[in-house]
């Protein structure tokens, strides 16, 4: 096997990411004869792993700051001013430490760290007020640990891309400006990603992309409230 | 009155007007009197309240549907977890509800000549602590009322105008959180967000019955429970001009997941201000002018209160913690 990606092997590779979604759904279905190296991941191999990750921006809702009208003043609440709120979309840093249970499952835990803007957007307000938006920095942590499902089967390469698929759970703190208020929650995640690894021994690196759908449950997004927030990573990664 | 401290009588002219001249703006305020060289916050050291209600009614109103319209007003301060007030009915009394007798009296009382006030809360203050003694509330008689649960066309609800003055008799001050619009003759209100603005909802309707996030602010912040200092946060920062404090600015916060207003005022020449009895949580602020009018309802008209500065809004979220307090914000405005 040569080191190098061939132009076929970085067009399967592509292959392999869209067809995340797919191995999600029906994991044996996408089997493949590949061959698969003797020096796979083991009972024990650990995986350290620490790169970027790019989460959108999402809508918190929008509010009106209403007084309760005069009757006979006209009709519905007097509307001061409007806000909408928004947690804007912010790059990160994460990072991760497993451990191999069997060649297919693995374990992890890590910590993702991001800055993302809250902001409120202020307009129509009574006595003309410029509309403006404002706004704060979070710092947002999540922690959080993964059962990863390797779907060698799948493997292409020479075996040297290994897609897998994963879920877990996590803790969230974010952290307002100055950092004297933090709005904490948890999270359920599940994803899919591709671990491409430049070797075959028992220690080596790696790349590693992934695709994660969190759904979050309080921090800074309000207490009461759930939401679906997707995440990318991109990490480097190494095997031993 | 017998006392071993000098005390001061002092009527405060904290009436709810039918068509007073006022304009929007928001905040609640509190009471204050000068002690010495110091201003302290008017409130009462004794608690329950004991009050008297005259015993004489009006037409459409007997004596003991005002007792029951005044209890369940007080009873509606009182039920206000963030605060610790507590009154208690001590009974029918032949007195007027006017001050000096030492006895806290509620009632009507015929005042033709206050045509734009259906209500006035007058206090006898211990002027070494600032701590009232007594309070007496009046009701115009000249107004029609009524106590109907459904309110009544043509008729002032009783028990929403005493919520108001029992405000009042608590140490609350006008709260600015409402609009007005120019008719013949005054002003008339358009909204309003807050049980302690000094214009009155129009005649037939109970809506005054109902406190609100700044009037709940502003009894906790002078009766404060330990549920008010662990639950609650505050705001604090300056208004500046051209880099010189604004005195007599309002301020409020608006908390965009409870959507409730709560407001305060810059009430030094530094232009500082102090927004308590928060939400715990991120926070929107504005801040207005006072203009002429409303002056002399708020604040003594002899004060320098800036009014040359545009309606705006801050650039920064600001986060209540709760139990705590966000300091620093500096809000810069521009003259007109």
């Amino acid at each position: 096997m040569s080191g190098a990606a061939t132009p076929k092997a970085a067009r399967r590779w592509l292959v392999a990411l869209s067809l995340v979604p797919l191995w999600c759904a029906a994991p044996t279905s996408a089997s493949a004869q590949n061959y698969i190296p003797q020096d796979v991941p083991r009972r024990g191999s650990l995986v350290l792993s620490g790169g970027v990750n790019w989460a959108p921006g999402y809508d918190l809702g929008s509010s009106t700051a209403n007084e309760t009208r005069n009757p006979g003043s006209g009709t519905g609440p007097f509307v001061l001013f409007q806000t909408s709120t928004r947690i804007e979309s912010a790059p990160g840093l994460q990072g991760r430490l497993g451990v191999y249970l069997s060649p297919t499952i693995s374990v992890e835990g890590g910590g993702l760290f991001s800055r993302p803007d809250l902001s409120v957007r202020l307009t129509g307000d009574a006595e003309s007020a410029p509309d403006l938006t404002a706004t704060e920095r979070l710092n947002r942590f999540v922690a959080d640990g993964s059962v990863l499902f390797h779907l060698v089967g799948a493997s292409f390469g020479g075996g040297r891309g290994v897609p897998f698929v994963f879920g877990g759970a996590g803790y969230l703190r974010d952290l307002h400006e100055k950092n004297e208020v933090a709005d904490t929650g948890h999270e359920f995640h599940f994803g899919g990603g591709l671990h491409y690894w430049f070797g075959e021994g028992k220690h080596r690196a790696g790349l590693r992309t992934e695709v994660n759908v969190s759904r979050r449950h309080g921090g800074a997004d309000g207490a009461d409230t759930t939401r679906t927030v997707p995440t990318v990573a991109g990490s480097f990664a190494y095997l031993f | 009155m017998k006392s071993e401290r000098s005390r001061l009588l002092v009527l405060i002219a904290a009436v709810a007007l039918v068509a007073a001249w006022q304009i929007p703006a928001f905040a609640y305020l509190k009471l204050g009197t000068k002690v010495g060289t110091r201003t302290v916050t008017l409130k009462w050291s004794q608690l329950p309240i004991r009050y008297f209600i005259t015993d004489r009614g009006v037409s459409g109103v007997t004596s003991t549907q005002l007792q029951q319209a005044v209890q369940a007003a007080f009873a509606t301060w009182d039920g206000v977890t963030t605060a610790t007030v507590s009154s208690q009915f001590a009974g029918f009394t032949l007195a007027n509800p006017t001050s000096g007798d030492g006895a806290t009296v509620i009632g009507f009382q015929n005042r033709p000549d206050l045509d734009r006030t259906l209500g006035a809360t007058s206090f006898m203050i211990d002027t070494v602590t600032g701590a009232i003694v007594e309070s007496d509330i009046f009701f115009n008689s000249s107004f029609a009322w009524s106590v109907s649960a459904q309110g009544e066309t043509g008729f002032f609800d009783l028990q929403s105008i005493a919520l108001h003055e029992i405000g009042h008799l608590h140490g609350l001050a006008h709260s600015a959180m409402g609009e007005t619009e120019l008719r013949a003759g005054g002003r008339r209100v358009i909204a309003a967000e807050a049980v302690m603005f000094p214009v009155a909802f129009a005649s037939g309707t109970i809506l005054g019955r109902t406190l609100r996030a700044d009037d709940i602010a502003g009894i906790g912040d002078i009766y404060p429970s330990a549920s008010y200092t662990r639950e609650t946060g505050s705001i604090s920062g300056k208004v500046t001009k051209s880099g010189k404090g604004v005195l007599g600015a309002h301020v409020v916060a608006f908390d965009t997941r409870t959507q409730t207003l709560v407001g305060g005022f810059s009430l030094s020449d530094d232009g500082s201000f102090v927004i308590a009895g928060l939400s715990p949580g991120p926070h929107v602020l504005r801040v207005e002018p006072l203009d002429d009018g409303d002056v002399e309802s708020f604040f003594d008209p002899t004060l320098n209160i800036d009014i040359n500065f545009r309606p705006q809004f801050y650039e920064k979220v600001v986060v209540v913690p709760q139990g705590g307090g966000t300091s620093g914000v500096e809000l810069k405005v521009v003259a007109k």
